[in-house]
């Protein structure tokens, strides 16, 4: 009897090693970068076009949540910085780019479901591009710093403020792999929206945003060397050495968080990769 | 090796060749598990089946040219063989082996954002199907075209009406060019005439494609336009053949479970009937 000639198989039994899943994982990102930029896009639109002031609430919501916190802080706390109001807007500024993309990153598998079960495509492009929806949210926010700064504190002007961009890329790259992972997670745990709620505030108020690494460290040096571990104490404190102090950021923990950061994205993609395959059945 | 091989003895081309396919899905891990549903259920270990095979044992080959259509009752396992067959669910047993290009028309409009427009949802399905931006701008006006929506086109998608959705899915599906093509009951959308210009342009893909398989409960459409039929019935192959006969097997099945469930149904209306008259 004849065996046929074996078509060539385009789906392929073997299971991928580590490397070439991770490979495979930035490959696809890479070639579906114009899918990432649709959504990223059609996310802007929603966020944008339907509220009655349109984009100005991206300007305004960050003034507004620092005036929370500068009430909040130097009324209440009776904590006293110079200009504290920009001292704050240096932390909420990242945070905000930071906590929409964890959030948006839990959803962005989710609230897709009809489609990955009625189409082969790379989800892993759903989490990069609820991050990359972020910088736009996060460049728009300068216009209110520098709004903050001419007008109200003309003497913090510095050419430092141009280093940010090597700040957010240690940032987004962070960002991008706590996305990809929760990403993951929520499609087998649908909680974890609930989780990460809280989660944020608590990492936010014991990460050095509305003060500084120096003020633990002082009463404290175990609290203030357990603060350097925290991959958000080498961003706020960068962001605001170079926007508040006119000073360098922090280059060694910022360079040891960037090569933590892409070992935690290679993982998180292989995280990711590994449980793709589940989702059309699980959602 | 060599041998100059006769016809009759040369391998078929397949489209698509699916050996032993199965495919199962765990219970345990169904949709809106919580952190907690799932604690639960590593404790209870033993309550019911942990698992469903959806299809089990399924064998079969599309030649080239050929127009397989799949039918069975509901549950049966049909959308989840399209599932398969276009890469989107992985088999636990067997493999499926597609030559050449899959375009698979499952649900249409699946991936429509309600706040984009028609045009740019038209970019975004592309864009989601891999199709790539250039060529998806050359087919765009072909799409708009045939999608016959007016000034619609520009207005965001939460305005359609859902056989306006239909009919711009529909579009997009079908302009691309595939070697296989994958169709889920997509040939009732739509008014009398869009349907009519539907059914058209699918016979027009039946033709240039390699290979069709196809999910429908229009028996007309089977016994007319497919050279063969499965008969799908929880999720194994219960007959393989030409597509009369399949159909005819299909009609009298479910004709019989109809009566069955009648019958059943009568039984039960009885015996809540006789307490009361015994008590009345």
């Amino acid at each position: 009897m004849s065996t046929p000639t074996p078509a060539r198989p385009i789906r392929v039994a073997r299971r991928l090693s580590s490397r070439e899943f991770i490979a495979e994982g930035f490959r696809e990102i890479w070639s579906r970068r114009r899918l990432a930029r649709y959504l990223v896009r059609a996310d802007l639109h929603k966020h944008g076009a339907d509220t009655f002031l349109g984009n100005v609430w991206w300007l305004l919501d960050p003034l507004l949540q620092m005036v929370v916190y500068v009430v909040l802080v130097s009324v209440i706390a009776r904590v006293s910085k110079p200009d504290y109001p920009l001292f704050v807007f240096c932390a909420i500024l990242p945070w905000k780019w930071f906590s929409t993309a964890v959030n948006d990153g839990i959803s962005s598998v989710t609230s897709r479901e009809r489609i990955i079960k009625q189409v082969k495509f790379p989800t892993i492009v759903l989490p990069v591009s609820a991050t990359l929806s972020g910088v736009v949210n996060f460049v728009f926010g300068f216009i209110p710093l520098v709004a903050l700064i001419l007008l109200f504190f003309p003497h913090r002007q510095f050419a430092t403020i141009l280093l940010i961009p090597f700040v957010a890329v240690v940032q987004f790259v962070f960002s991008l792999a706590i996305a990809m992972f929760v990403a993951a997670t929520n499609v087998f745990f649908r909680d974890i929206a609930n989780v990460a709620r809280h989660g944020l505030r608590l990492w936010f108020y014991l990460s050095p945003a509305l003060y500084e690494l120096s003020d633990v460290s002082e009463r404290s040096q175990t609290l203030g060397t357990l603060m350097a571990l925290n991959p958000w104490t080498p961003l706020f404190e960068s962001y605001r050495a170079v926007i508040y102090e006119g000073t360098m950021p922090s280059w060694g923990p910022l360079a040891v968080l960037l090569a933590v950061s892409l070992v935690m994205l290679a993982l998180a993609t292989l995280y990711f990769k590994r449980l793709e395959p589940a989702f059309a059945k699980v959602l | 090796m060599g041998t100059p091989m006769s016809t009759r003895d040369a391998p078929p081309p397949y489209a698509v060749d699916a050996q032993d396919l199965g495919v199962r899905y765990n219970l345990r891990l169904t949709r809106q598990t919580t952190v907690r549903t799932s604690f639960r259920n590593l404790l209870k270990r033993s309550d019911g089946p942990t698992h469903f095979w959806a299809l089990r044992n399924v064998s079969f080959r599309v030649v080239h040219g050929e127009s397989l259509a799949i039918i069975g009752p509901n549950g049966a396992g049909k959308s989840t063989l399209l599932q398969v067959l276009a890469g989107i669910i992985r088999p636990n047993e067997g493999s499926v082996d597609v030559i050449g290009h899959v375009s698979s028309l499952l649900t249409l409009g699946a991936g429509f954002d309600p706040d984009l427009s028609g045009r740019d949802n038209i970019r975004l399905a592309g864009a989601f199907l891999g199709i790539h931006h250039r060529e998806m701008e050359e087919r765009l006006p072909g799409i708009v075209d045939f999608a016959d929506l007016g000034d619609f086109i520009d207005a965001s998608i939460k305005t359609y009406s859902s056989g306006m959705r239909a009919r711009l899915g529909f579009s997009i599906a079908t302009a691309v060019d595939p070697d296989v093509l994958i169709i889920d009951e997509v040939l009732s959308t739509g008014d009398a005439v869009f349907r009519a210009k539907s059914k058209k342009r699918i016979v027009e893909l039946t033709k240039a494609a390699k290979g069709i398989v196809l999910v429908t409960h229009d028996m007309t459409w089977v016994t007319e336009f497919c050279n063969r039929a499965i008969l799908l019935e929880g999720g194994r192959i219960v007959l393989e053949g030409a597509p009369a006969d399949v159909v005819k097997l299909h009609q009298e099945r479910s004709e019989r479970s109809r009566i069955a469930r009648e019958e059943e149904l009568a039984r039960r209306v009885a015996a809540v009937d006789k307490p009361s008259e015994a008590t009345g």
